[in-house]
């Protein structure tokens, strides 16, 4: 059975903050601004992004909030009522509460009765598992439609506070720790809603789900990013090891990390999984009409894309798209907020027919998923 | 290694561009070929996370020790790589004058390497008759064994599977390792030379290696022969990285 994608909706809080008001929002650690934040944000090249925490550093939506309302959002431009929608599957990198899951909070935040619910746990890919497990069930047709929500709420990790308790950590002791300060100018706050149904909109573009497939590689590479453990190859202790949750914060086990250095290898297993996709017939390049990827092109231009092109697989670059420059890297909610835009930007032309292929990698223990949707209209 | 956590989007992406070789158009049966040798590599250099002395240089634990017992069991590899190169090129008939030129010039420039490698081992901190003595690893046996049996054959040109692995992990040697093994392990620039040096002049290696290519992948059948021949040698050369865990010395 097919199942499109009917509607979408999204919540950006707050107003979009430009890179120079960045560490307004975020706060300078001990009042001291960061050396690390133009280099990273020149590099990165993000121009505006939303956080739902205000300059002092107090929330002014929660995830479960945030999720909400693109819900909502989804659900009023939707041709179906909302008790139609038999699941609701969230997720985020991590919810308000550690439990239970986020999915239970925000139901009740919609008063949806009675409902099917699931939460996934992960990264950027949580929110493409949370799709797949819906999508598997409208193909059971268990359901007649389901709504697939993905949040972050990122900031409540990066503010100064965080830093500043983590006073016996890596942060702490070394003048520029860049593992620990990478993240805090990348990722920002957001929420986007897919609503899936067994027919498409009577009116407008739907998109049909092709396929959805990931590969993980956490079996041969180590943890790229996370939260949990201080950050010290020795140190093979978690947040929850602590004999206090205080010591673990102290000690920066609480703080996100990246490891910049194994950064290179989502790139590479990216590359493995669409041309695991192609040599499978699955995936042809030349049929690709529009390319949507959680990570902007400018991180792919290098030997790898060249070889690709060399091996007659590459995708041009004008097939690119991506709203991550003013949307911001919302992590898991970054795809559903770039789909959300793509059927209503007056920057491309969408039209039936069209074919949409999708890449989000989560770095944290290297997962790539891909997707693709054709553009349908009734 | 200055910010080299940057360098991921600033500068070792100028450096991949500057790199980059001229547009060439392959052959069909080239492009396939060139598809599954890039997924064989990936798979390759993946697993090579997974091998436990590499993998501390992954989690930042790699030691001199680590270094001096890698350089101790390359070495021999490095000395019979100029063997079966040259006698690939004499198992070419002269309808393949073209490739079996190109294969005698790479293997002049290559064939004294192990003499780089010997310094580095000493400047890490090791005595020279240690290196000098120490016998081929297991893996070490097998992939002689098996690279000295291809070339034998009559126009081994599935050897282009064995170059693709063996020159890609040069490269990785000298873009990914060297600078983060000093820094790791405390130890100059030259205790890593060997490493380093192969990087220089990728971006012609590269134009050579699509140019060889393009000429003998002509066939399924050529890209079916190389691609396995890939395989094995990544296998091959990956036991033999893992062996050296069980150092001989």
């Amino acid at each position: 059975m097919s199942v499109y994608i009917t509607s979408t909706g999204r919540f950006l809080p707050g107003p979009a903050i430009s890179v120079e008001d960045v560490e307004k929002v975020l706060g300078a650690v001990h009042g001291k601004p960061s050396s690390l934040r133009v280099q990273i944000q020149k590099a990165n090249k993000i121009q505006t992004r939303h956080y739902a925490i205000d300059e002092n550093q107090q929330t002014t939506h929660s995830n479960t909030e945030m999720a909400a309302k693109a819900a909502e959002q989804c659900l009023d431009r939707a041709f179906v009522g909302r008790e139609k929608v038999g699941m609701l599957a969230v997720a985020s990198t991590q919810g308000d509460l550690p439990a239970p899951g986020m999915a239970s909070m925000v139901q009740a935040e919609l008063d949806l009765p009675e409902i099917e619910i699931l939460t996934t746990h992960g990264i950027c890919s949580s929110s493409i598992m949370a799709l797949k497990a819906a999508w598997n069930s409208m193909r059971l047709e268990e359901h007649d439609a389901a709504l697939v929500l993905s949040s972050e709420l990122a900031s409540r990790l990066l503010k100064k506070q965080r830093y500043e308790a983590a006073t016996t950590s890596t942060f702490a002791a070394k003048r520029i720790d860049f593992s620990t300060e990478f993240l805090r100018w990348m990722l920002s706050d957001g929420a986007g809603a897919l609503l899936l149904q067994n027919k498409p909109a009577p009116k407008g573009l739907s998109l049909r789900i092709d396929w959805i497939r990931g590969f993980s590689h956490a079996h041969a590479l180590p943890t790229c990013m996370s939260v949990g453990s201080a950050g010290r190859p020795e140190d093979t202790r978690t947040w929850q090891d602590y004999d206090t949750y205080a010591e673990a914060e102290q000690d920066g086990a609480l703080l996100l990390r990246q490891d910049v250095r194994l950064l290179d290898n989502l790139m590479r297993m990216g590359v493995d999984g669409y041309l695991r996709l192609v040599e499978e017939g699955v995936s042809k390049p030349s049929d690709v009409d529009h390319f949507l990827c959680h990570y902007s092109s400018h991180h792919f231009r290098n030997k790898i894309l060249e070889m690709l092109n060399t091996a007659g697989v590459g995708i041009p670059e004008e097939k690119w798209w991506t709203n991550l420059y003013t949307r911001g890297n919302t992590g898991c909610a970054s795809l559903f907020i770039m789909l959300d835009e793509f059927l209503r930007t007056e920057e491309l032309t969408v039209s039936e027919g069209d074919r949409v292929l999708c890449f989000v990698p989560e770095s944290g223990r290297f997962n790539t998923t891909y997707l693709h949707f054709t553009v349908v209209s009734q | 290694m200055n910010n080299g956590e940057i360098s991921i989007e600033g500068g070792s992406n100028t450096h991949a561009e500057e790199s980059v070789p001229k547009a060439i158009v392959l052959n069909e049966h080239a492009q396939v070929c060139l598809q599954h040798l890039l997924r064989v590599w990936l798979g390759f250099e993946r697993d090579l996370s997974k091998v436990p002395l590499l993998r501390r240089i992954d989690l930042g634990t790699y030691t001199a020790e680590d270094h001096q017992v890698f350089l101790r069991n390359i070495r021999q590899q490095v000395i019979e790589g100029s063997r079966w190169i040259t006698r690939t090129a004499s198992s070419f008939d002269r309808d393949h004058a073209e490739i079996r030129s190109t294969i005698i010039s790479h293997a002049v420039d290559e064939h004294r390497d192990y003499e780089m490698l010997e310094k580095d081992y000493v400047a890490s901190g090791g005595e020279l008759n240690d290196i000098l003595s120490m016998e081929r690893n297991i893996g070490s046996e097998a992939l002689h064994g098996f690279l000295m049996h291809q070339s034998s054959q009559p126009n081994p040109i599935d050897l282009l599977g064995a170059m693709w692995i063996i020159e890609g992990l040069g490269e990785k040697m000298a873009t990914s390792w060297s600078e983060r093994i000093q820094e790791l392990t405390g130890l100059g620039e030259d205790s890593t030379r060997f490493m380093a040096y192969h990087g220089h002049n990728d971006s012609e290696h590269m134009e050579r290696f699509y140019a060889t290519l393009d000429s003998v992948c002509v066939s399924d059948v050529a890209v079916k022969r190389i691609v396995k021949t890939a395989k094995v040698v990544a296998r091959l050369y990956r036991l033999q990285l893992e062996e050296m865990e069980h150092d001989l010395k």
